[in-house]
């Protein structure tokens, strides 16, 4: 499929006064798509992705839709960063949900390695084994005449000990060799250690692993792969070239409205545009914790199970420990009260 | 448009955003599945591709406004072009009138639409590295050298208003008028470039203010009001928890310890029962090498808490494989040595007394980052951790807070800890606004129980 795209979007014209800029961008570009068959794609297009996150109760920006189609038509790992409570994990699974995958899920954490992130051998396995077949290893070496025979002959033995019956898989083996494509989340990548982040290159650029026993294995599969971080260091820059980044921000006051409604749908909207306003000016005061869309969600259900059906002062007192978790962040809001509700 | 895309790759580049040809193929790709005309998607893909941490989305917003949408000016192609013969002919009166000066050549250029000279001149003064004059400082450089050219901006107004109202004829009138407002809005804009100071988006701070109950009575008082017998009793308490910091590493090896099989170690426990290899050992992991560097104001207005400071210093020289600390004042002076080869209270008076710190002039950080960048950079990796103890009173001078920038991009966490409370920290000389931008993390520091839950943090 061709399609010339002629473009000529006003706003792209407006490109005065820098000369070393072209001012002009009309030229005529070719667009090539993909190759059906070359790279399955589960998504056709950006409205789909909305359509089918929502469906799975995940209301997505369309920056959030747009790079989720993306990483979906180029099999590109995402890095998701954003404050805390913003829905990174949640967007992982709302994927793994709607595309009815599996999602296996790797949490990092200082001192995290390869042995607890991608295999292990069972050496009690294996010792136990070779104990029990004691015997059977006495018969196999009992043809051999010399020594160096006798090494010789356990040498070709040497599969039985070293196979995938002894290979315990932890989450990142199991991605990658699972028969059915998965979703595979790596959960906050900023807590584990530089070292860890560079083991997970060949992994996420080739979609492979090397384990020196056995050998290389491809993925069967190409996992979806999701990097959240909170931005407790910064990753590097190798791992950063292999994804694309997806910076979420606290909702819009309609994409929050939206979400709320979803997920506790009896609120009624003039309560419900209450506190998604009074929340988007807590946001703006100078808190050590601001709150997330999951305290809004509590906020919102805590004010209908006490039966408040318009925000006021009293109420938002009543209620403040569900949105603040730190004393000094309650004084601040309670400071600022008149501010929060509109009321001079 | 690969051409536009690779020419806006090209300026942020040279803005310092690092693109690699990888990434720009990738965007290339992806530019083909979706709609390029729709700008809020055109937007998300090059922002996915070319700015891969909060930091750098500041940047690239910033610049991708600039390069597609110009200097902010509403005006349409074709309006523009129709501006642009009266434009260049009144330019070139006012040239002849009257000889200029450069800046005002450079404010006269920007209006024809050649805005570089200006620009380049605004990047030179936000990223400048004054060289520290040890006699004679001023903090005059940027401030003065801003001033000249928004006084150049007011000059070429008023001479631009005079010439118009001189020479316009009521004929055209209508042009008159566009002219003078794209004049108006183009040298609003200048001035508008020159006043505002790029900071990155800066979300990921964590700032903490413990309360941490520890040593209630002792815990609590400010390091600023103890008595000669407290000091005492406070370097005792510090002493006592110094070796429960060790332990706490041990316990931390111990829990952490399964690394690979132990071969050795399993076949001599298994010789106990006929060769069972019924208990597994394992291989002791080698503790994490822990880098730290620390840069410790040492000036009067911190004068209390340094002496604290130091003592924790050299405590975590015995937790740490790896510390290397520095003091300054208003230059930077490394006192590792000291710490090595003395005893604690020995190699604390030993500091105090070290020729290289004049305790006495006026604190510099600015200059002291400077000197780290030329001499110090290269004990920054991304297994360090850089501690910064200090007030941020910089006495006015030019904080340079790009090269704490640079340092925070070359190690693995940037924290700042502050001997002050928060309350000041928006008062007077205090830059800790303009630095708070650049750390990982700052912690308020005024007392011990602060100063303990600050050290257990790194350490576990």
């Amino acid at each position: 499929m061709r399609r010339n795209v002629y473009c000529e979007h006003p706003r792209f014209s407006v490109c005065y006064g820098i000369p070393a800029f072209p001012v002009s961008f009309c030229e005529s570009i070719t667009i090539q798509a993909p190759a059906q068959g070359e790279l399955p794609m589960e998504y056709t297009n950006v409205e789909e992705v909305l359509e089918r996150l929502k469906q799975a109760g995940y209301i997505a920006s369309h920056e959030i839709a747009t790079v989720v189609f993306l990483a979906d038509a180029t099999q590109k790992p995402v890095l998701v960063e954003g404050p805390a409570g913003v829905g990174k994990t949640e967007l992982a699974k709302a994927v793994a949900g709607n595309l009815g995958r599996e999602l296996i899920r790797l949490q990092c954490y200082e001192g995290l390695d390869e042995a607890k992130a991608l295999y292990e051998w069972e050496y009690a396995k294996q010792l136990l084994y070779t104990q029990i077949v004691k015997e059977k290893i006495q018969d196999v070496i009992s043809r051999a005449h010399t020594l160096a025979e006798a090494v010789e002959l356990i040498a070709e033995q040497e599969d039985a000990f070293f196979s995938e019956r002894f290979l315990q898989s932890r989450p990142l083996l199991k991605a990658i060799s699972s028969d059915k494509p998965v979703v595979l989340l790596i959960d906050e990548i900023d807590k584990s250690d530089p070292e860890f982040e560079a083991f997970l290159l060949e992994l996420l650029s080739d979609f492979q692993v090397t384990i020196p026993e056995i050998g290389t294995r491809a993925a069967r599969n190409v996992p979806f792969v999701f990097l959240t971080s909170n931005n407790y260091r910064d990753i590097s820059d190798a791992l950063k070239r292999r994804c694309i980044h997806l910076y979420i921000d606290y909702p819009e006051l309609n994409l929050e409205k939206r979400i709320v409604k979803l997920k506790h749908p009896e609120i009624e909207d003039q309560l419900l545009g209450n506190v998604v306003e009074a929340m988007a000016k807590i946001r703006t005061l100078d808190l050590k914790k601001k709150p997330c869309i999951s305290e809004t969600i509590d906020w919102a259900r805590s004010l209908t199970a006490l039966g408040i059906n318009g925000m006021t002062p009293e109420a938002l007192k009543e209620t403040l420990n569900v949105v603040c978790k730190y004393r000094s962040d309650s004084e601040l809001v309670k400071k600022h009260a008149a501010m929060i509700l509109d009321r001079p | 448009m690969v051409n536009l895309v690779l020419k806006f790759v090209a300026s942020s580049r040279a803005s310092g955003l690092s693109i690699s040809t990888s990434e720009v193929l990738d965007c290339m790709n992806q530019l083909k599945l979706i709609d390029p005309v729709n700008e809020t998607r055109f937007r998300t893909v090059l922002r996915a591709n070319f700015a891969k941490s909060r930091r750098e989305q500041g940047q690239f917003d910033r610049l991708y406004d600039f390069f597609f949408h110009g200097t902010g000016s509403e005006e349409t192609v074709q309006q523009q072009a129709a501006l642009k013969r009266p434009l260049d002919a009144v330019l070139d009166e006012l040239k002849k009138e009257e000889p200029t000066d450069s800046t005002e050549e450079m404010i006269l250029k920007f209006l024809a639409g050649d805005p570089l000279d200006l620009l380049s001149e605004i990047q030179r003064i936000q990223t400048e590295e004054t060289e520290g004059n040890p006699v004679l400082k001023s903090n005059l450089g940027s401030i003065s050298s801003r001033l000249h050219i928004m006084l150049a901006i007011n000059r070429t107004r008023q001479r631009l208003v005079t010439f118009l109202g001189d020479n316009h004829s009521p004929a055209d009138t209508e042009d008159y008028r566009q002219l003078e407002r794209f004049i108006t809005s183009r040298l609003e804009t200048a001035q508008v470039l020159l006043r505002e100071n790029p900071r990155p988006y800066h979300d990921d701070l964590k700032q903490i203010d413990s309360q941490a109950v520890g040593q209630s009575r002792l815990g609590e008082r400010s390091f600023a009001s103890l008595s000669q017998d407290e000091i005492a009793e406070m370097r005792e308490v510090i002493g006592h928890l110094v070796r429960k910091l060790k332990d706490i590493v041990s316990r931390r090896l111990r829990a952490n310890r399964h690394g690979k099989l132990d071969v050795k170690k399993t076949l001599r426990t298994a010789s106990r029962y006929q060769g069972v290899p019924i208990r597994i050992e394992y291989q002791d992991r080698s503790p994490r090498k822990g880098r730290i560097v620390t840069l410790c104001d040492l000036s009067s207005s911190v004068w209390a808490t340094a002496r604290f400071m130091l003592n924790m210093l050299y405590s975590m020289q015995e937790c740490f494989s790896q510390v290397r600390s520095f003091a300054f004042v208003s230059g930077l002076c490394e006192i590792s040595e000291i710490f090595k080869k003395n005893e604690v209270n020995d190699a604390i008076e030993q500091v105090m007394s070290e020729p290289g710190i004049d305790l006495n002039a006026l604190t510099d950080y600015g200059e002291t980052f400077r000197q780290f960048k030329r001499n110090n950079m290269q004990v920054l990796n991304k297994k360090t951790t850089l501690i910064i103890v200090g007030d941020g009173r910089s006495n006015y001078m030019n904080p340079q807070e790009h090269i704490l920038e640079e340092m925070r991009d070359k190690c693995r966490r940037l924290i700042w800890l502050n001997p002050e409370s928060e309350r000041f920290w928006a008062t007077g000389d205090c830059e800790m606004l303009t630095y708070k931008a650049y750390c990982h993390e700052i912690r308020q520091c005024r007392n011990l129980n602060q100063l303990m839950d600050f050290i257990e943090g790194l350490v576990l």
